[in-house]
């Protein structure tokens, strides 16, 4: 029987070496089962923070707060459950990419990712890489990325989870999850559904939010099948539906709403042999927005996306400690709706990443990219990084990078105003790590990062032609300071996990000679959680700083959540968990965007059912 | 945020008051207010964004107070300020985004009330035969429902009746029982004035003009001239701007075409004498002229609004939008600069008070 485990991306950093010095083609298809075999082959001297099962599932579906409660990343939210964008160590939204199973999935109409319309609740992990990545990752990868992960386990099981959630403003979430497995044959299936009225008090008013109510559906599918010891074809489906109000701000009221719907589809065939590993990806994407200015009323303006893609990786051995990946994309992209005029894109690109383990403590990686797309000049992009344990417990990372980021669609053929004349945004970076690890309960991660990004795309007012045109015009750099500290403890039947974060972004707008918009100085985050036995409680605090605006300043905040579960039925295969959770327990007001107040304190309740 | 804004805010007006209070030593009526005898800037702000603002300045730019009706009322204003008109002694703030009107003493711009129903994207005001005329454009995406609300001045509130009229109605001005009514065209471009009569409220004509008109004046014996910056080239049907003179009388009308790729816009008739602005420059004609002038008057400007006192010009530049913008102001009798201010964030109307 072909036994396949799969290892958490927590536990890459020890499997790497263990793959590497095997020649075993059966444990080497454990790696290439893996969704997205780079992150975990190539990264060694990049902070990677991954979210596991237990921790997404603490902020419900919404991957705007599991990453507000659980990262460094700063998001601008226009009210709870809106629009959402990232501002990943100070870099603006459409400088932090969200990679769906391997693939960069930045909307190609305006280059940034809606946070709000990405479920958490149907991945394994989410694992979040600090620094750039374009070479790897593609466009958009400056700040850092964010990666979605769907595992597919070959043993031989099937797990169903069924959740009923409840909550304040008549809040209703559903969702289900179907994992099913054996030595061919493996596959899960997830749904997850959230609706909500939304209407929560603003703090301080008599006023609730207003217009806000909205509803998100997410389905998943994903297959694989072992065709024989050497090869394994798998199939990724996901399908997001979201359908929100817009809601009014403290001085603007709205009637208008947001339909969004999102295909996003892979077939993979992996090949492993003696010398080589080969993954053959066919993908396509479908992004579509509808704008109702009136809700009440049928007129809207209408955009969409279609990306095709195709993709190999070739991973050659080139000695015992010595891996070369070779990958070459071809993708076709067209756009339609009311503000285009059916632009196309052609873009293909060739990538090589060589990795090199030169001692047991020593390892780096050198990475080279160049893009050729049919409507601008893109830069040729290089990325190195190393990996050096300087002592047990005690690892130094360093990485350095060229990236880029890609003018969007909107940017070059908006009907009026886009720009044929852009080129990509640049970026060149560095970042130092320091991880200590004593023990495995205690960890410890110290990152100084610097950025310079140059050629920034503005839309700016035109005073020939009375409207606004992208120019690349801008310059700014971030610089900074994260602390990342793990510690976990038991006594006896007594479980305690803390994981607290911080960061200290400092951010420069050259031409202005002012500090970007919407970036916290200072920003904090803490997760403590207790068990025993059947019991959880955990606590989750966000600290953010002020954050600077267009003439003014939005004060800082401090959220805490208080949650609390229960195992009802521990013995059978039959499980029940109870959850609860108060979210906002401090009854705190504020904004993430100015004029639009987030919820008050707030309440939900969950019941698992995992069989 | 807004605690810290308002504290600086009260600060410099605290400041403020001080050196406005020793201008105003040798003047010997009563002061009305603040505000009086000076300019009032209206700030769009930034589009969603609820940072539309007013500033005051005095006629030479020394004295320039921002976010006065911040300061005054401790409130903020509202969002994307897109005009203002004055009746007697009431400022009317008109508030795009917002949906409703700001109405304060315009003196001092103590708050005196909110109209804040029966507005759907209100752009101007007019007042005519005691009564108000907003126009609004209704769902922007839809052509068929824009209409001019009506408000009763003695009660500051929107009447049941407002008047429908077509596309994108954006300028008015008013004479006698007479208002007129641009329509530039909202989203879209439109060409016409619709004339409505105040002792009625219903459209009694509508007169052909140039190709999205965008800026009206009334001359000394009550003729309407109307200014049209044409259709833009991204609409791949470009036409060139036109003025046009519009007789009270009979609505008979004359008219001066631009070049085919020259948009003008801000016409200001002052003393017998019309400015426009086009492409950066300022240009000046006579009322009687059959031609357009060929050279301009004040050249290298960007300028996001204007408006003329005394000869004076006073001009605002929005910058890049997001950074606060400029008032500047020109001697047109020398065409030299005499002063400039910073103001607040996108600067769009200049009022004389």
């Amino acid at each position: 029987m072909i036994r396949i485990v799969l290892c958490f991306l927590l536990l890459c950093f020890y499997s790497v070496a263990k793959a590497q010095t095997s020649t075993d083609s059966i444990q080497r298809l454990d790696e290439v089962v893996l969704s997205d075999v780079k992150l975990k082959r190539y990264n060694q001297g990049y902070k990677l923070t991954v979210l596991n099962d237990s921790i997404l599932r603490k902020n419900g579906n919404s991957l705007t707060d599991v990453l507000r409660f659980n990262s460094n990343i700063y998001f601008k939210e226009n009210g709870y459950g809106m629009v959402s964008s990232a501002s990943f160590r100070g870099t603006n939204a459409s400088q932090t990419a969200v990679i769906w199973n391997g693939i960069n999935i930045n909307s190609q109409l305006n280059g940034q990712v809606d946070f709000n319309t990405i479920s958490a609740a149907n991945y394994n992990a989410i694992s979040i890489r600090s620094g750039g990545g374009s070479v790897q990752y593609g466009s958009g990868a400056i700040g850092g990325s964010v990666h979605l992960s769907n595992e597919l386990d070959f043993t031989t099981h099937i797990n169903h989870r069924l959740q009923l959630g409840y909550g304040s403003y008549d809040t209703e979430n559903a969702s289900y999850n179907l994992s099913f497995g054996n030595s061919k044959w493996s596959g899960n299936v997830g749904v997850s559904y959230v609706r909500t009225e939304n209407d929560y008090r603003i703090l301080g008013t008599d006023e609730k939010n207003e217009n806000g109510a909205f509803n998100n559906l997410d389905l998943n599918l994903n297959l694989g099948y072992v065709l024989s010891q050497k090869d394994v074809l798998k199939i990724y489906h996901q399908n997001f539906r979201s359908d929100r109000a817009f809601s009014s701000t403290l001085l603007a009221p709205s009637n208008s709403k947001y339909e969004t719907e999102d295909y996003r589809s892979m077939l993979e065939w992996a090949h492993v042999s003696e010398n080589f590993t080969s993954s053959l990806k066919a993908v396509h994407l479908l992004e579509q927005f509808k704008y109702f200015e009136n809700k009440d009323l049928n007129n809207y303006s209408i955009g969409q996306a279609k990306t095709w893609l195709i993709k190999h990786n070739y991973m050659r051995n080139l000695s015992n400690n010595m891996t070369l990946s070779v990958i070459t994309d071809y993708s076709y992209i067209t756009a339609e709706g009311n503000s285009y005029v059916d632009p196309k894109r052609n873009a293909f690109s060739a990538t090589a990443l060589l990795n090199h383990q030169f001692s047991s403590r020593f390892r780096y990686n050198l990475n080279v990219r160049k893009d050729v797309i049919s409507d601008f000049k893109s830069p040729l992009v290089f990325a190195g990084d190393l990996s050096y344990r300087i002592a047990e417990p005690y690892t130094l990372k360093f990485n350095a990078s060229k990236n880029f980021r890609v003018p969007t669609f909107n940017d070059l053929y908006w009907h009026p105003g886009g720009n044929l004349d852009l080129e990509p945004e640049e970026s060149f970076q560095f970042d130092l790590g320091h991880q200590l690890e004593i023990l495995k309960s205690f960890q410890i991660k110290l990152n100084m990062f610097y950025i310079e990004t140059s050629d920034l795309i503005q839309w700016r007012p035109n005073t020939e032609t009375n409207y606004w045109n992208p120019v690349n015009i801008a310059n700014a750099k971030h610089y900074g300071l994260e602390v990342e500290l793990g510690y976990s403890k038991q006594i006896n039947a007594h479980h305690v996990n803390l994981v607290t974060a911080y960061s200290y972004t400092e951010t420069e707008d050259v031409e202005k000679n002012q500090p970007l918009y919407y970036v916290p100085l200072h920003k904090g985050n803490t997760a403590v959680s207790y068990n025993f036995k059947s019991f959880t409680a955990y606590y989750q605090h966000l600290f953010t700083g002020e954050v600077d605006i267009i003439g003014g300043s939005l004060d800082g905040y401090d959220v805490g959540n208080l949650g609390c579960s229960y195992v009802l039925n521990t013995a059978g295969k039959l499980n029940y968990i109870l959850d609860l959770k108060v979210n906002n327990i401090y009854n705190t007001y504020y904004e993430n965007v100015a004029l639009r107040p987030m919820p008050n304190r707030n309440f939900n309740i969950k019941l698992t059912l995992k069989f | 945020m807004i605690k810290n804004q308002l504290t600086v805010l009260v600060l410099s007006v605290a400041l403020l008051f001080t050196s406005c209070n020793n201008d105003d030593d040798d003047s010997n009526p009563v002061p009305l207010g603040d505000y009086e005898n000076g300019l009032l800037i209206s700030h769009e702000g930034n589009f969603g964004q609820g940072n539309a603002s007013v500033s005051f300045a005095s006629y030479d730019l020394t004295v320039v107070e921002n976010n006065i009706y911040n300061a005054v009322n401790s409130s903020l204003l509202g969002d994307t300020a897109q005009s203002i008109g004055f009746y007697d002694d009431l400022a009317y703030i008109v508030l795009n985004v917002s949906n409703k009107i700001e109405v304060v003493d315009r003196y001092t711009f103590v708050s005196v009330a909110t109209i804040d129903t029966g507005l759907n994207n209100p752009r101007h005001i007019a007042f005519a035969n005691g009564k108000g005329y907003v126009t609004n454009w209704g769902d922007g995406s839809v052509a068929t429902d824009d209409y001019v609300a009506v408000i009763d001045v003695t009660t500051n509130t929107i009447s049941a009746q407002t008047i429908a009229v077509e596309e994108g109605p954006e300028k008015l001005v008013a004479n006698g029982n007479t208002v007129y009514v641009a329509h530039q065209g909202g989203y879209s471009q439109n060409n016409i004035i619709s004339v409505i009569n105040a002792a009625t409220d219903v459209v009694s004509t509508t007169v052909t003009v140039g190709d999205v008109p965008n800026s009206l004046q009334l001359d000394t014996d009550g003729d309407l001239w109307v200014l049209a910056g044409g259709t833009p080239s991204w609409t791949g049907s470009e036409t060139g701007g036109k003025l046009s003179k519009i007789d009270s009388s009979d609505y008979s009308v004359t008219s001066i075409d631009f070049a085919g790729t020259e948009h003008p816009s801000f016409l200001v008739f002052e003393t017998g004498t019309l400015y426009y602005y086009l492409s950066g420059s300022v240009y000046k004609m006579n009322e009687d002229a059959t031609t357009l002038p060929s050279a301009a008057e004040i050249t290298g400007l960007n300028f996001y609004g204007m408006s003329i006192n005394d000869s004076v010009l006073y001009g605002v530049d929005a910058v890049d939008f997001t950074s606060n913008g400029i008032l500047t102001a020109y001697d047109l009798s020398s065409n030299t600069l005499v002063n400039s201010a910073t103001v607040n964030i996108i600067p769009g109307g200049v009022y004389f008070n």
